[in-house]
């Protein structure tokens, strides 16, 4: 018996106009994601790896096709489910960290629980277990600009997965950071992979990031090419 | 944290910005409170009755009636009560120092307008037993500094004494403290008795009858009546409520109520203008982190309530603070002003602030909430 895939696009369709001109992205995408996977997402620029983030994070929407995660079509619902779906099924982590600038680390990590139903306690222990899990004890009142690059990357990683969702998108989380805090970075998100057992899409252009990854899949002209992880 | 500690830690993101824009809030509250302070005080009308009806010459308010009206007004059916006066208006030591002596039949004036004035019978009785006594109201005792027992000397304008003097010497017998803060008691209580006998000219006459309609009459019908009884009299009269009166009074200098709101209008649009410009810039400055707000799975409207709340806290806190020094200003200004913060003052103040702190947020609050994520991430 085969297992449903936890992420499934079939024939999905997306375009863009500007200016009144068409551009298409995706004519007839497919892609599925076992639950548990780590899949990188490479390809040129303008190749539609941000398009395709978008779609997977409920931001952006297909024209035509189907987009499921967990079984709940996502292309079906409205942009209010779409935020509440996110709140509960899905971390994402930004390239630029993304952190608000007036909030400390714990404060920064606490937002995505606002939105549970958790008292100020069970929210306080919860997030510090997330900064300790990423290395950041003893700085949850550090705010980001007392931060460097990897440290509040590790916060924006804490913040993305203090909800424990089953899915983590990282939006080129390394391209920001040195060699070292990259590899911090990546052997966090193939522990929260192995660990945790977080779904986890990442794009990128760092062929080195991509490597912490199971497999790669190589996004070209809308279509994918997929390669074994080496 | 909550979204409240969020809302607050937004709008503290530039402190100058928004210690100005609270600022601007509390000195049109201060404005607003000393404003509506006047309007709810012994100046304004508000607090004056509409059940006492005054009784004055159809001729005009300095022209005298004879107090041979008493008794017909007291006949009339539906008048529970009915007082007189004669006023005089003088100074003390300076020209400056203005204040008025209402000349009365003190058992009258308790059975007619005592409650309202605070008048105790052991005031009454204090008043009876010296034809120059006096009763002080609380505002003016405490203006001048008058103690009971002092002897005090008031200078007519007008009202000259028998003896060609125009200096009138009272002892003070009592001060009546009014019913409520609103009352005016920026003024002196005398007996008539004393002034009528003494005064060189306008024996007999007084400046207004004062009547309490039986519980029941209303003060309009009964004082048509009453017209109607002197009308082809030597004396006509004219008769209006308490606060006809004071309204009709104020409006001689300009429509008080109506400059209140102009300028009270003035400063709220114009406070308007100034925090929705402030907060549409303040939020068009971080439509990134909206959108990291968005993508966390806050919804637009949660990103809307978060925008109102920033607004709304700029607007308690200025206007918390505005209305504090109102409150201050209206005690340091003493009773000479008569300003009364009263609850009901605080109240429609509190509304207000409540109002223009949604409708000046609404417009960036709407802004914030329709940006789509993707654009929002564009403007990094």
């Amino acid at each position: 018996m085969t297992q449903d895939p936890y992420i499934a696009l079939a024939g999905v369709r997306k375009g863009y106009r500007i200016g009144g001109e068409a551009i298409p992205i995706f004519s007839a995408l497919d892609l599925a994601i076992p639950r548990g996977d780590f899949v990188a997402v490479m390809g040129p620029s303008g190749s539609g790896k941000s398009t395709l983030l978008n779609m997977l994070a409920g931001i952006d929407v297909p024209d035509a096709g189907s987009l499921s995660i967990g079984n709940h079509r996502l292309d079906r619902m409205g942009e209010a489910a779409r935020s509440t779906w996110r709140a509960h099924n899905m971390g994402i982590v930004f390239q630029f960290y993304n952190l608000l600038p007036m909030l400390n680390a714990a404060e920064n990590v606490e937002l995505p629980l606002l939105l549970k139903p958790l008292s100020a306690r069970e929210r306080r222990v919860r997030v510090g277990k997330m900064l300790d899990l990423v290395g950041l004890s003893g700085r949850e009142k550090q705010y980001p600009s007392m931060m460097s690059g990897g440290q509040q990357q590790r916060v924006g990683i804490a913040r993305a997965i203090v909800s424990d969702p089953g899915l983590l998108l990282c939006d080129e989380p390394t391209g920001d950071l040195d060699r070292k805090s990259a590899d911090e970075v990546l052997e966090m998100l193939s522990f929260l992979n192995r660990q945790l057992e977080k779904t986890i899409v990442m794009v990128t252009h760092d062929p080195q990031a991509a490597r912490s990854a199971k497999r790669t899949l190589h996004l070209d002209k809308g279509q994918f090419v997929e390669r074994a992880a080496s | 944290m909550t979204f409240l500690d969020l809302a607050w830690k937004n709008a503290w993101r530039k402190p100058l910005r928004t210690v100005l824009l609270m600022v601007c809030v509390a000195v049109a509250f201060l404005i607003y409170g000393l404003t509506a302070s006047f309007l709810a005080g012994s100046q304004g009308a508000s607090a004056a009755s509409e059940d006492i009806i005054g009784v004055m010459s159809a001729a005009g308010r300095t022209q005298a009636l004879p107090r041979a009206h008493l008794s017909r007004i007291a006949a009339e059916p539906g008048v529970a009560a009915v007082g007189y006066m004669a006023r005089v208006r003088g100074f003390v030591d300076v020209e400056k120092n203005v204040i008025a002596v209402s000349a009365v039949e003190p058992q009258a004036l308790m059975a007619v307008n005592g409650k309202e004035l605070g008048l105790t019978p052991a005031l009454v009785e204090a008043l009876g037993k010296g034809r120059d006594r006096v009763l002080v109201g609380r505002a003016l005792a405490e203006a001048q500094g008058w103690r009971v027992g002092q002897r005090i000397a008031v200078t007519a304008f007008q009202i000259a004494r028998q003896d060609g003097g125009q200096d009138w010497r009272f002892e003070i017998a009592g001060i009546f403290e009014g019913e409520s803060a609103s009352t005016d008691t920026y003024f002196t209580i005398a007996r008539y008795d004393y002034v009528n006998a003494a005064r060189a000219r306008g024996k007999d006459t007084v400046d207004a009858f004062i009547v309490r309609p039986r519980d029941g009459v209303k003060a309009g019908a009964l004082a048509t009546r009453i017209d109607a009884l002197f009308a082809n009299s030597a004396a006509p009269t004219r008769s209006q409520s308490e606060k006809q009166f004071l309204e009709a009074f104020l409006r001689q200098y300009a429509d008080i109520g109506l400059i209140v709101d102009l300028v009270t209008g003035a400063a709220f649009i114009t406070l308007l203008l100034i925090v929705v410009n402030t907060m549409v810039f303040a939020v068009r400055e971080r439509p990134f982190e909206i959108g990291v707000l968005k993508t966390l799975g806050i919804s637009r409207l949660r990103i809307m309530a978060l925008v109102l709340s920033e607004t709304l806290l700029v607007f308690i806190i200025g206007g918390s603070v505005g209305l504090a020094l109102a409150k201050l200003g209206t005690v340091l200004a003493g009773p000479t002003l008569g300003l009364v913060f009263s609850p009901l003052v605080l109240v429609k103040a509190a509304a207000i602030v409540l109002a223009l702190g949604l409708a000046t947020g609404l417009l960036p609050a709407i802004n914030a909430m329709r940006i789509p994520i993707i654009i929002a991430f564009r403007t990094r």
